[in-house]
C-alpha cells in the first residue's frame, strides 16, 4: 500500500484540526481559492487532478485528502464513533474550515468549493453551515443530501444483480482477505481491489493525461468509510440544512452515463439550492466530468470558468 | 464510493446413505452402510456469493469411527465462471456417539482462486469444523461450528491496477495468513432410500470476532446420492 504522510515525509502535507493531511495547492497564492473536495468518504483527490489546470487560468487550486482517506493520517474507528451526534461537524466541517484557513492569505480572498459525489455533499453541508463565507459552490453529483436520499442513492448505484460477476467479486474475496477493525493497511488494500470500474454509475477509470503525477499511488480509506456510514445511520444528517440561506448561484452538475442519477433524481437533489445553474455532462459518468481529461478540457473547465466569472 | 454489503452463505449439505452413507459436508451418521460407500453430492446456495458445487466422498468403515474422505468443487455465479473457484479435499469422522446424539469432526485442505479487474489471488487454506447432531434413519439435525483459514496467498495484480491504483504494488506469495472466518449454524436433512436432501444455514464472523464479511450468512441446499 502507498505510504501516508505519517510514513513518507516527502509527501506534501499540512496539519489541520489535529490531523496531518496530504495536500497541495497550485496557482497564485492570493487569487480566488478553489477547494477541490473528493468523494468517498474514503476516496482521494488524485482523480480530481485535472482541476489543476484551473491554476493556469489564474486560480489558486487546493487539493486535500480528507482525514483517514487517501494519503492522509489514519485514525481508529473508535475515534470517529466517539465524536457523537456532532460527528459530521467535528470530522469534516472543522477540517474543511481548517484547510481554507491554511491556504487563505487574506480575509478578502474569495473561496469557491468544488466537490464531487461525497465531496459535493460535504461542500453543500459546509456552505449551508457557513453561507456567508463561501463565494461559489460547484457540486458534481451529490448522491443525496438528506440521509434517506444518500442511502437510496448508494443502494441504487450498487444494485448488483444476484447472479452477477460484480456482486460475487465484492463478496467472494472475503474468504481470502480479512482485516481487523483498525488494520488500515489490510482494509485499505482490500478496498482498493474493489475500486475498479462501476458500470452502473458509468465510471471507467480516471484519465488524467498530463495532469497525472509521476507516480500512481491511490489509497482508499476503508475505516473512515465504514465509520462514516455508521455515523450516518446513527445521526441521520441533513446535509442540505441551511443551504436555503446561500443565495449565490450554485453550479450543479450531473452526468448522462450514471444510470443511478436520472434527470428526475437530479431535479430532486438540486431542488434545495435556492439559486442554481444545472448542467448535464453528456457522455461521461459519475466522476467523468472531472476525471476524463478530454471532457474536462473541452467542456467542464470552460463551463466552470464561465460560472465563476458570472458570480 | 465503495460498497458495504451483506454476506450470506447458504450452505446446504446433503448426503445420504441408507445403510452406508455419508455426505461431504452434511452427513447422516445414523444412515451409514458398508454397501453404499460412495457418495455423490450437488449443492447450490450462498457462500461468499451465490455458489454451486459438486463433490464425491468415499466411506472407510472403521467400526465406531466411520471416516469419509473426498472432495468437492464449487464456483460462484457470474459471467466468468472459471475465474473464481474453490476446491476442498479432506476427511470427516464420527468421534463420539451417545444414543442418537453424535459428534463428528471435519478437516479439509482448500485451494481457491479469485480474480477481478484488479487482482488474481490463489490461496491455500484449511477448514476445521465440528458438528453435534441428533441423527435418525430418515432425518437429522445439528449444529455446526467451524473455522476457515486462508493460510498463504499468491497475489498477481493487473496492469489496470498498476496504472490506476498503485504502480509499486508487489506481486508474489504472502504469508502470514491473509484471512480467516468463523462460521456457525444449523444443518439438517431428510433421508430416503438412496437420496438425501440437506439444508445448512448459518452465520459468518471474521477472525477478530467483531467484523463481518459482506455476506455475513451462508446457506446451502444439497442432494446426496449413495451407491
Amino acid at each position: 500500500m502507498p505510504k501516508t504522510v505519517m510514513e513518507e515525509a516527502t509527501l506534501p502535507a499540512i496539519s489541520v484540526n489535529g490531523a496531518n493531511l496530504h495536500s497541495e495547492a497550485f496557482g497564485p497564492k492570493d487569487s480566488t481559492l478553489i477547494i477541490c473536495i473528493h468523494g468517498g468518504p474514503g476516496g482521494d483527490y488524485r482523480y480530481m487532478l485535472n482541476c489543476k489546470t484551473l491554476a493556469t487560468k489564474g486560480y489558486r487550486v487546493v487539493f486535500y485528502d480528507q482525514r483517514g482517506a487517501g494519503l492522509s493520517q489514519r485514525f481508529p474507528k473508535i475515534w470517529y464513533k466517539s465524536q457523537g451526534s456532532d460527528a459530521i461537524n467535528k470530522i469534516f466541517y472543522d477540517e474543511l474550515k481548517g484547510v481554507i484557513a491554511h491556504y487563505r492569505t487574506t480575509a478578502s480572498q474569495k473561496v469557491i468549493l468544488l466537490g464531487q459525489s461525497w465531496g459535493a455533499i460535504l461542500a453543500t453541508g459546509y456552505t449551508g453551515k457557513y453561507p456567508t463565507e463561501i463565494n461559489g459552490l460547484i457540486v458534481a453529483e451529490p448522491g443525496g443530501l438528506k440521509w434517506d436520499d444518500v442511502v437510496d442513492y448508494v443502494a441504487e448505484s450498487r444494485s448488483f444483480k444476484l447472479w452477477s460477476e460484480t456482486l460475487n467479486d465484492a463478496t467472494y474475496i472475503d474468504q481470502f482477505i480479512a482485516g481487523k477493525e483498525d488494520q488500515h493497511e489490510i482494509l485499505d488494500y482490500k478496498a482498493s481491489l474493489m475500486g475498479a470500474t462501476n458500470e452502473i454509475v458509468g465510471d471507467v477509470g480516471a484519465d488524467l493525461g498530463n495532469n497525472a503525477p509521476s507516480y500512481v499511488a491511490s489509497r482508499s480509506g476503508a475505516v473512515v468509510l465504514a465509520a462514516s456510514f455508521e455515523l450516518g445511520q446513527d445521526t441521520k444528517p441533513d446535509f442540505s440544512a441551511g443551504i436555503n440561506n446561500f443565495s449565490t448561484k450554485t453550479f450543479f452538475i450531473y452526468s448522462s452515463n450514471n444510470k443511478a442519477y436520472p434527470d428526475s433524481w437530479a431535479t430532486k437533489i438540486s431542488s434545495v439550492y435556492p439559486n442554481k445553474e444545472i448542467f448535464k455532462a453528456q457522455g461521461v459518468g459519475h466522476s467523468g466530468m472531472i476525471d476524463q481529461v478530454n471532457f474536462w478540457t473541452t467542456t467542464m473547465e470552460p463551463k466552470i470558468i464561465s460560472y465563476i466569472q458570472s458570480l | 464510493m465503495k460498497t458495504i454489503a451483506l454476506k450470506s452463505i447458504i450452505i446446504v449439505a446433503a448426503f445420504s446413505f441408507f445403510q452406508n452413507k455419508i455426505n461431504a459436508q452434511v452427513i447422516n451418521w445414523e444412515n451409514i452402510s458398508k454397501q453404499n460407500k460412495h457418495l455423490l453430492h450437488a449443492n447450490v446456495g450462498a457462500e461468499y456469493g451465490v455458489t454451486a458445487g459438486l463433490g464425491y466422498h468415499h466411506l472407510i468403515p472403521i467400526k465406531k469411527f466411520p471416516l469419509w474422505i473426498g472432495g468437492e468443487f464449487s464456483v460462484p455465479a457470474g459471467n466468468q465462471l472459471a475465474d473464481d473457484y474453490k476446491a476442498r479435499l479432506g476427511a470427516q469422522i464420527r468421534i463420539a456417539i451417545f444414543s442418537h446424539f453424535q459428534f463428528s469432526a471435519r478437516i479439509q485442505g482448500i485451494a481457491r482462486r479469485y480474480q477481478n479487474q484488479s487482482v488474481t489471488l490463489l490461496n491455500f487454506g484449511s477448514d476445521f469444523a465440528g458438528t453435534l447432531g441428533y441423527y435418525r434413519k430418515h432425518w437429522f439435525g445439528g449444529i455446526e461450528v467451524g473455522f476457515d483459514k486462508a493460510i498463504v496467498t499468491h497475489f498477481k495484480h493487473s496492469d489496470w491496477y498498476k496504472e490506476n491504483i498503485y504502480d509499486n504494488v508487489q506481486d508474489g506469495w504472502y504469508e502470514p495468513a491473509t484471512g480467516g472466518n468463523f462460521y456457525y449454524g444449523l444443518q439438517g436433512g431428510y433421508s430416503m432410500k438412496k437420496i438425501d436432501i440437506t439444508l445448512k444455514v448459518g452465520k459468518l464472523l471474521q477472525q477478530d470476532f467483531n467484523s463481518q464479511p459482506l455476506l455475513p450468512f451462508y446457506g446451502q441446499l444439497g442432494v446426496n446420492f449413495r451407491f
